[in-house]
């Protein structure tokens, strides 16, 4: 008796020492992660990263989050070329705009502004230096593009 | 010194060369290249605004008069009843066209300063800053319609100096280096004003629109290369497009 007591005494003892406790599964990621990848199980990790949340400003409104295909789908009309032009573009900022003074002054708009740059095709197929555009937001899409990265009644809130 | 006629004509035809360069080398709009064409004619007429009975400083003040008076109604539309539009409009225009002129013609002495390049420069500043700040205009067409005014200005100054050559007598006429002139240096009058007019050019380019766009779209190796470009047909087919 005395020796079966020892032996299960023995093999807990083991079993405590040798880090044999069970211990969670390993999670697989799905389709769109990477596949096949372990992830430490949560007792050694931070929680994962959440996905991008819009981003609501009481004043400014929603910040535009698939803001190149706007730029995009709205430059076809309005930049000579942009379908053959190369677009650079910046991350979106608040800012309004002043109506010209001699409408009033009044703040026209308030929003986010995205600056881009775009290099158009001459007639002859060359490319141009690049302009500087700022592209007006609201409610997500264009509502105003301006020739320009500065003009006297636009403030850029976030520099 | 050449008549009215003349300077309206040769302003004209020179606006029209430069505002359709422009458009061809899509630094305007259509619409944008008729305005600048406008406003190159009228800163032919514009140095002989101080020449008390000339039919410049008639043009002048009714183009400033009805300027200021839309622009009244463009602001006080949302406001104003009719009536009270009316009557402030008829105000100002009045008081532009007639009480204003009338104090400028007993202040202005002609062939004074305003024949003068430093001039030419201030109204195109003036203009360019008066696009982006009343207009909302962006800064290359601001200073596409600033850049007009000083060309129709320098037209006007050229013409009149061209005219002070008798060609028949193969003289100078008196007239001769009033037209076109860095500035007056006789009486110490003279040269206080001249030393305002220049100190006024940078405090004015301080708030002037940013200069970036219009020295690359005028002024750049690009823009030389673009003006090249659109001179001649770039595939050698003479009227065939």
């Amino acid at each position: 008796m005395k020796n079966q007591v020892k032996v299960v005494l023995s093999v807990m003892l083991m079993g405590i020492f040798s880090g044999c406790v069970p211990a969670v599964q390993p999670q697989i990621r799905g389709i769109g992660g990477a596949l096949g990848t372990t992830v430490p199980s949560q007792a050694q990790t931070q929680p994962l990263p959440l996905p991008p949340t819009e981003v609501v400003d009481r004043e400014y409104g929603a910040k535009p989050t698939n803001y190149i295909s706007a730029i995009r789908s709205y430059s076809t009309n309005k930049i000579p070329r942009a379908n053959l032009s190369q677009f650079k573009y910046g991350k979106p900022k608040r800012a309004y705009k002043r109506k010209g003074f001699a409408y009033g002054g009044a703040v026209a708009w308030k929003g986010w502004l995205v600056e881009a740059t775009v290099a158009t095709p001459t007639r002859t197929g060359r490319l141009l230096t690049p302009k500087p555009y700022m592209f007006l937001f609201s409610g997500g899409q264009v509502v105003e593009h301006i020739l320009g990265n500065t003009h006297k009644l636009i403030i850029k809130v976030d520099k | 010194m050449a008549n009215f006629n003349t300077h309206f004509m040769v302003a004209a035809g020179a606006s029209a060369v430069v505002s359709g360069t422009l458009l061809s080398m899509e630094v305007v709009m259509p619409e944008q290249a008729v305005t600048a064409f406008m406003l190159g004619t009228l800163g032919g007429l514009l140095p002989d605004v101080d020449s008390a009975h000339s039919t410049s400083i008639k043009v002048g003040f009714n183009v400033l008069s009805l300027l200021m008076t839309i622009m009244l109604i463009f602001i006080k539309s949302s406001t104003y009843s009719l009536i009270e539009m009316f009557i402030v409009a008829g105000l100002v225009f009045a008081g532009i066209r007639y009480a204003l002129l009338d104090v400028f013609r007993k202040i202005s002495k002609h062939r004074g300063m305003f024949h003068s390049i430093p001039v030419a420069l201030i109204w195109g500043i003036a203009v360019a800053i008066l696009m982006q700040y009343f207009f909302a205009l962006n800064s290359l067409v601001s200073w596409v319609y600033g850049f007009m005014i000083t060309t129709g200005y320098f037209v006007h100054l050229i013409l009149d100096e061209l005219y002070s050559v008798d060609l028949g007598n193969r003289r100078m006429k008196r007239s001769s280096g009033t037209a076109m002139k860095f500035g007056k240096f006789k009486t110490t009058k003279d040269k206080v004003q001249t030393a305002v007019i220049y100190a006024s050019i940078p405090l004015l380019l301080t708030v002037a629109p940013d200069t970036t766009l219009i020295e690359n779209a005028l002024f750049s190796q690009d823009a030389w290369i673009t003006f090249k470009d659109i001179l001649l047909p770039f595939d050698g087919k003479w009227f065939m497009h």
